[in-house]
């Protein structure tokens, strides 16, 4: 026995704080998940390719001439990439947006950022621009207006009120939606099939250029937010007691409110509304890796960015030939999964 | 005496109606003082601005000889802490996690807690008696063992000044009089300042060193809780009549209800 076993007391308390170990060690075997699940999504499809194919491929090896690599490198990698990038934004902006508005029900697209990046993209097909250019800009245009609007809104004389941005949020999204039904109302029927395979998420438009757009912003972002990982721990226990703890509220909530909206809009602009997402992994995460958000952003972002390479994969494999929208199967596993969480530990998140 | 905090004219304004007015006041190092005086008289008010939750419409508010605007957010928390009347966590932390959200101040921006900041936290949390809490999840505690959790939360912010607003008001008999045995001895042996609100007459007549008994925002009576709590002031600010007597047990003046 050691001379500090001997003079501790009996009643001895396991000492256990978040260490910078504990989260390297979390994120490089999710990380590790991450890079399995993408190669494995990249093999399947309808055009099957072995692991022999798919290795000799990635390290540059084969002929050039080979079908599968127009297949991987044109069709399945980009797509992989960009359902990774949009996974972990969702899910990193659930997070955030749970903790700053104190609300475990809040998702990414609580402040109406969807209502608004839609309105921009179906905009857009009306006026039949293309998938390369145009319907991104008017998306991801309609997204930083409604960021604005609500924040304008939202602002009272001291900072920001949770409640007073959630209702602006929830008022910019009806009046958005308005407009887009009226635009599925008057369209025509070609055009009708893009608009509701973009209102539910689609990522078999991706392409190279769009991971290499969103790559640098999601990771610029990430680590700004990470920055206020421990300003988030405290403001779940509520903004006065924040203020008391000797967080700066007001500034804390500004930035991480335009960060998210501002990454959100741009993943949004290439991808599509796919709900789910950011609610549900989120509360997994909280789960399993616990409330400190220096773990559970990390956590959350990369298990977001696995969920949904493996939900798209499905979305294009079920039905294969033919697709199905992201976002239908998103919803499809994330509703009863969380009827089932809700049912099973409820009372643990509204606080009762 | 030399102060902590003072307050100097101090107004706070809702809309028209005048919360504070007119305020001064002035903690000593290592002074207990008792907030006292009905609902809606301004005590919580008078927290808030203590600590710049809130900041006044007029007059100025001072930490050390310096104004509080010269403070940034953390800086101050290192010198004010607060210990609510409650406190709603919408997540599950355990005890311990929340008493080193008391650290946050203190650690820079990638910081992981340290040693320095683990020890700072059981030791609080040793001196509010509440370290077997530490694995606990807080929102499953009872009113008085969160409360215990919230004071260690608190202390982990090596305040020199430290507001309590209705601090005993979930507790039994037991906690109330361990938690005012406990703040008045931090006082003494830690140089600690403090300022209570709370409705418990004896309890601040007995571990106070002073006692404002505000009304309708303003200073009424100032002074020892022998000053203070006489039936005249009680009866001019409650509205209803009462007797004083001394407690024989203790020797501090008792409010009794006629």
């Amino acid at each position: 026995m050691t001379p500090q076993d001997t003079s501790q007391s009996s009643t001895t308390i396991p000492v256990r704080s978040l260490t910078a170990g504990m989260v390297v060690k979390v994120c490089l075997i999710l990380t590790g998940l991450l890079v399995l699940t993408a190669l494995f999504s990249t093999m399947v499809g309808t055009a099957r390719i072995t692991w022999g194919q798919l290795w000799d491929l990635l390290l540059g090896n084969g002929s050039p001439t080979d079908p599968a690599r127009l297949v991987i490198f044109r069709i399945r990698l980009p797509r992989v990439m960009l359902a990774g990038l949009v996974g972990f934004s969702l899910s990193l902006g659930g997070v955030v947006f749970q903790a700053l508005l104190r609300n475990p029900l809040a998702d990414p697209f609580i402040l109406g950022v969807s209502s608004g990046s839609a309105f921009g993209a179906v905009l857009g097909i009306m006026l039949g621009l293309g998938f390369t250019f145009g319907i991104p800009v008017l998306a991801f245009g309609g997204a930083v207006l409604t960021m604005y609007l609500v924040l304008v809104l939202g602002k009272k004389k001291i900072g920001m009120e949770s409640s007073t941005i959630i209702l602006a949020g929830v008022i910019i999204n009806a009046f958005f939606t308005a407009i887009i039904m009226f635009f599925i109302a008057t369209a025509a029927n070609d055009r009708l099939h893009t608009m509701l395979f973009w209102l539910y998420g689609d990522l078999s438009q991706s392409r190279f250029a769009e991971s290499a757009i969103a790559a640098p912003a999601v990771i610029a972002g990430f680590l700004i937010l990470y920055c206020f990982a421990r300003h988030l721990n405290v403001m779940t226990a509520g903004e006065e007691a924040a203020l008391h703890l000797g967080v700066n509220v007001g500034r804390a909530k500004l930035i991480c409110f335009l960060v998210v909206s501002l990454v959100i809009g741009l993943v949004v602009a290439f991808s599509g509304l796919i709900g789910f997402v950011g609610l549900v992994i989120p509360h997994l995460c909280r789960m399993i890796f616990g409330s400190d958000h220096r773990l559970l952003m990390p956590a959350s972002a990369l298990s977001g960015a696995i969920f949904l390479i493996a939900a798209d994969t499905l979305a294009r494999t079920v039905i294969s030939p033919s697709e199905l929208p992201v976002g239908v199967i998103t919803a499809f596993l994330g509703a009863p999964f969380f009827i089932y969480l809700l049912r099973k530990r409820g009372s643990r998140w509204t606080g009762s | 005496m030399d102060g902590i905090l003072s307050l100097s004219n101090v107004g706070y304004c809702y809309g028209s109606r005048w919360a504070l007015r007119g305020v001064s006041l002035e903690i000593g190092t290592g002074e207990v003082v008792g907030i006292l005086g009905p609902n809606g008289s301004g005590k919580t008010t008078l927290l808030k601005v203590a600590d710049r939750i809130l900041e006044p419409d007029e007059g100025t508010v001072s930490l050390k000889g310096r104004p509080l605007q010269a403070y940034n957010r953390a800086g101050l928390a290192r010198e004010i802490a607060m210990v609510p009347q409650e406190n709603h966590f919408q997540f599950s932390f355990s005890s311990l996690e929340v008493v080193l959200m008391g650290r946050f101040s203190h650690m820079g921006l990638f910081q992981f807690e340290g040693e320095r900041d683990l020890e700072v936290a059981l030791a609080s949390m040793e001196a509010a008696h509440c370290i077997q809490l530490a694995e606990r999840p807080i929102d499953r505690l009872s009113g008085g063992e969160k409360q215990r959790v919230l004071l260690a939360r608190a202390l982990t912010q090596e305040p020199g000044l430290v507001l309590l607003d209705e601090p005993t008001s979930f507790l039994d008999l037991r906690f109330k009089k361990e938690i005012f045995e406990l703040l008045s001895s931090l006082s003494r042996e830690r140089g600690l300042s403090l300022m209570i609100v709370s409705h418990d007459m004896d309890l601040s007549a007995r571990y106070c060193d002073r006692i404002i008994l505000l009304y309708e925002g303003k200073v009424f009576s100032e002074g020892t809780p022998d000053e203070v709590l006489t039936a005249r002031n009680v009866e001019a600010v409650y509205g209803c009549p009462v007797t004083v007597d001394k407690n024989p047990a203790t020797g501090s003046p008792r409010v009794s209800i006629i």
